[in-house]
């Protein structure tokens, strides 16, 4: 039973999650205060633009987009990055590496706990907040079904980038330097932080051909359009996959050239 | 002469969270919680002398390093007084901190990506040492330990026996009236810990330091302390010399010996052999415990071996907790 | 024995600055790649800050100059925080692995103690990036160069990092209370970056809680309005040094209590 022991994984993770409490109340509540400062700062942005559509996005388009961005950040985010590289120089890695179960899927699947709880505790709740406040602007269709396809699909993206920025932990000590430019590069070409559609095109376009977008970008376009293209969606769909699958193979790829540094030199 | 340390019926409780168990006790756990009041430290009085290298003994979370941790001042009793060289400690804790020097355990409180003499050096500004007390430390440290190839070494690089000798080094730095240790020698190897205690040994001699010792080695009992405290479950069980405690105890040794075959069926067959003393086996070994003021193990051993082919045999003096067990259990007059 | 003097606490501060620098030598790599990923998370915020204005000429009355004028103060008034309290983001780790303790042996103030260990050099980086847009904006704005200006700037970029600073130590000092303060920590230091829009664009309720509770308002806002909008200074401006040293000083207490609090339960 294979499966069984990754769910072991993931309850021992929500046990573990769950032990803050403090800490789950201030996540909740920091959160809220974030979605706030957001909607003030773009309510006076559309206000000084005077016009209603902007870049084809109006206030409530920009506004549900970024706070799911948000959510979805909240909740994806999971810090692999210093995780591998301080079992990299700790020298735990030898011991996590003895494990039955290969280190990629043994990491993915410790977090896969915190997926759980931050499901509930943060993106849950804002979608429900979102749906409820803006009355109808999210479709309430396929298109659910959809999002939760591409957001699966999405979560392996991103974990696979977080891994392949780990292993470059095994070539220098740098977690923070390294760390930094993954989620600064990450944030803003996914467009987590302001939608694509603000880009200007020729930026825009090149971001697209980047596996980034299909992080914050590609969920959230799915969700948000109510009335789908079938074309479209399967374009958008079919993007993540092939980045889906191109990306573990290169952060398979990658950790298995990189590991024959730690068998050689003893860590 | 004044103690140097003085503690009067020092209590301390702390406050502690019941974790419930499982998934189900997590979800619980998150809407109520449940403390309960913990003694680690109950009723304890002693007094020490200036010069004393006191060995401080008992089991993991008997109240050891609470003790320690209120008379540098970091936690305050909830009950009773301490007085460190006439004053609370946790009044000020930085004038305490003038006056005493802390290894703690394997945490090395060395600047970790400096050379040594760099962390010396600072220590020598934030300590306020003047120049002449400086030199003259380093003076004995020279003529103590082989110092030369550590100084220049970042701590990072140095093993764990060199780290902890730059540790001790360090809290002795300043000439401090009183230094805490705790384990000092653990996880080093033999020779490593032999040096170690030298050093520990030659610095009380010149400096007159009054030394409280921590550990679980038996070892670093017998070769540096006089008298010895015990506690466990945060209660005082003895406070004497250690000859004293000997006299109780000094005489049991622990003599292990492997043979081929059934362990079990054999260790029961020895039993039956000498019945005076007591035989366990595990799956590596047969323990017999042996109070040699009954027979020498020597002899226990060649009747062993008259009856039965030994593989391996190894003898082990008898371990601080099998001598706290032993006093828990039967008390000392 | 003589008490340690602000004198005292300057020289020590030197010498491990000096001992710090030197042993930074020792990790050229990890300090080169630090401050590219500094430049790089630099960078996006120009860029987003672009393209936004690219969209939006005007946010609530506050034009491009203006605003680019709020981003470098606070880049400016950020540095301090970066260079002199980094060790707070190790903080955590101290405490959780219990090496907090080897703090609490030296006679001088724990708080100076610990965070006198770790120099970020790589702050020096963004103060560059601050000052080279600080000055960009301020030409474009002719705000002129008398020593008066120059004063009042050194005294209210003083307030905005005691400010942050404060705010920094105490979302640090969470830790001491529970355990993943990390979120705590990461969500103050997400706050800042929205510290360099004005105040105004939030609601009443917001404008009193970003100003006393969280107190972003002060690390760009307000004291530069005292150079901005000289003629439409808030009593609150003039008030913001006095108000950011009692912030500093809460948090110091808070940092300080948390510290003595811990060792209690610490094993």
């Amino acid at each position: 039973m294979k499966l069984k022991r990754y769910l072991a994984l993931t309850r021992a993770g929500i046990i573990e999650a769950l032990q803050f409490r403090l800490g789950s109340f201030v996540i909740v509540v920091g959160n809220l205060l974030y979605l706030i400062v957001v909607y003030f700062l773009w309510k006076a942005i559309y206000a000084s633009a005077g016009t209603k559509v902007v870049n084809g996005m109006t206030f409530s388009d920009t506004l549900i987009y970024l706070v799911l961005a948000t959510a979805l950040f909240n909740f994806m985010e999971m810090y692999a990055v210093w995780e591998i590289g301080r079992a990299i120089q700790s020298g735990k890695i030898v011991l996590d590496l003895l494990k039955p179960m290969k280190y990629r899927t043994y990491l993915f699947w410790s977090y896969s706990g915190s997926f759980v709880t931050n499901f509930f505790m943060t993106f849950l709740p804002t979608f429900i907040v979102v749906t409820a406040v803006t009355h109808g602007a999210v479709h309430l269709g396929l298109n659910l079904l959809c999002f939760v396809i591409s957001v699966v699909m999405a979560i392996i993206i991103n974990y696979s980038i977080d891994f392949i920025v780990g292993t470059i932990c095994l070539y220098t000590e740098s977690i923070w330097g390294i760390n930094i430019m993954k989620q600064v590069i990450v944030l803003l070409l996914s467009g987590a932080t302001i939608p694509l559609a603000f880009f200007p095109d020729g930026f825009r376009r090149a971001v697209e051909c980047l596996p980034f977008q299909s992080i914050y970008n590609a969920p959230l376009s799915i969700l948000l359009d109510a009335d789908p293209e079938p074309k479209k969606l399967v374009t958008t769909l079919g993007i993540q996959l092939i980045w889906c699958v191109v990306m573990t193979v290169i952060s398979k790829l990658f950790w298995k050239a990189s590991l024959r540094r730690i068998t050689v030199n003893g860590g | 002469m004044p103690a140097i340390i003085e503690i009067k019926d020092v209590t301390k409780e702390f406050k502690v969270l019941n974790r419930r168990e499982g998934l189900k006790g997590s979800i619980k756990d998150l809407f109520s919680r449940d403390y309960k009041t913990v003694r680690a430290v109950d009723s304890i009085s002693m007094s020490i002398e200036q010069g004393e290298i006191v060995g401080y003994l008992g089991p993991n979370g008997a109240g050891k390093s609470t003790t320690i941790k209120m008379m540098t001042g970091v936690l305050e009793p909830t009950e009773g007084q301490i007085l460190v060289d006439g004053a609370a400690p946790y009044k000020n804790r930085e004038r305490n901190a003038q006056k005493i020097g802390v290894v703690f355990g394997q945490r090395s409180q060395l600047w970790w990506a400096l050379p040594l003499i760099e962390s010396f050096r600072l220590l020598k500004d934030i300590y306020r040492i003047s120049d002449e007390q400086y030199d003259g430390m380093m003076k004995l440290y020279g003529s103590l330990v082989d110092i030369e190839p550590l100084l220049h070494k970042p701590v990072r690089q140095m093993s764990l026996g060199q780290r902890t000798l730059s540790d001790i080094l360090a809290a002795f730095l300043h000439d401090p009236k009183i230094v805490f240790l705790d384990e000092p020698t653990i996880g080093l190897d033999v020779s490593m810990k032999a040096k170690i205690r030298t050093l520990i040994h030659a610095l009380n001699k010149e400096k007159n330091t009054t030394v409280i010792l921590t550990t679980h080695d038996m070892g670093d009992v017998d070769a540096l302390c006089r008298r010895i405290v015990i506690i466990d479950k945060g209660k005082m069980l003895y406070d004497n010399d250690i000859e004293h405690l000997k006299g109780f105890f000094g005489s049991y040794r622990t003599l292990k010996i492997r043979i081929d075959g059934d362990m079990k069926e054999i260790a029961e067959s020895i039993q039956k052999e000498l019945p005076d003393f007591s035989v366990s086996a595990d799956d590596e070994w047969i323990s017999v415990l042996v109070d040699e003021e009954k027979a020498k193990v020597i002899d226990v051993l060649g009747r062993l071996q008259s009856s039965c082919k030994i593989k391996d045999m190894q003898l082990e003096e008898i371990s601080t907790e099998e001598v706290i067990k032993k006093i828990y259990e039967e008390g000392v007059s | 024995m003589k008490r340690n003097g602000l004198g005292f606490y300057l020289r020590i501060y030197g010498k491990i600055l000096a001992q710090d620098l030197k042993s930074k030598m020792s990790y050229r790599a990890d300090f080169i790649i630090s401050t590219i990923g500094m430049i790089f998370t630099n960078i996006s915020g120009f860029v987003s800050f672009w393209i936004l204005f690219r969209s939006f000429p005007s946010i609530n009355g506050w034009g491009y100059y203006e605003m680019l004028f709020l981003y470098g103060f606070s880049l400016v008034a950020l540095t301090p925080v970066q260079c002199l309290f980094d060790n707070n983001w190790s903080l955590r780790q101290y405490v959780y692995s219990g090496d907090f303790i080897k703090y609490c042996f030296r006679p001088i103030n724990l708080f100076f103690y610990y965070q006198s260990e770790v120099f970020d050099i790589k702050g020096l980086g963004q103060l560059a990036f601050g000052l080279g847009t600080l000055i960009y904006s301020w030409t474009k704005i002719g705000l002129g160069f008398t020593p008066l200006i120059l004063l009042k700037m050194t005294v209210f970029l003083i307030t905005a990092s005691l400010v942050m600073a404060a705010m920094q130590n105490a979302a640090a000092a969470t830790c001491f209370w529970i355990q993943n303060s990390f979120y705590i920590l990461d969500l103050v230091t997400r706050f800042k970056d929205y510290a360099k829009y004005p105040i105004t664009i939030f609601s009443p309720v917001f404008r009193f809680i970003f100003t006393f509770f969280l107190p972003i308002a002060f690390i760009a806002y307000y004291p530069s309005l005292v150079v901005l909008r000289p003629d439409e200074v808030p009593l609150l401006s003039w008030l913001s040094p006095l108000i950011a040293v009692v912030f500093f000083w809460l948090s110091y207490k808070l940092w300080m209590r948390g510290a003595m609090k811990y060792n209690g339960t610490g094993s």
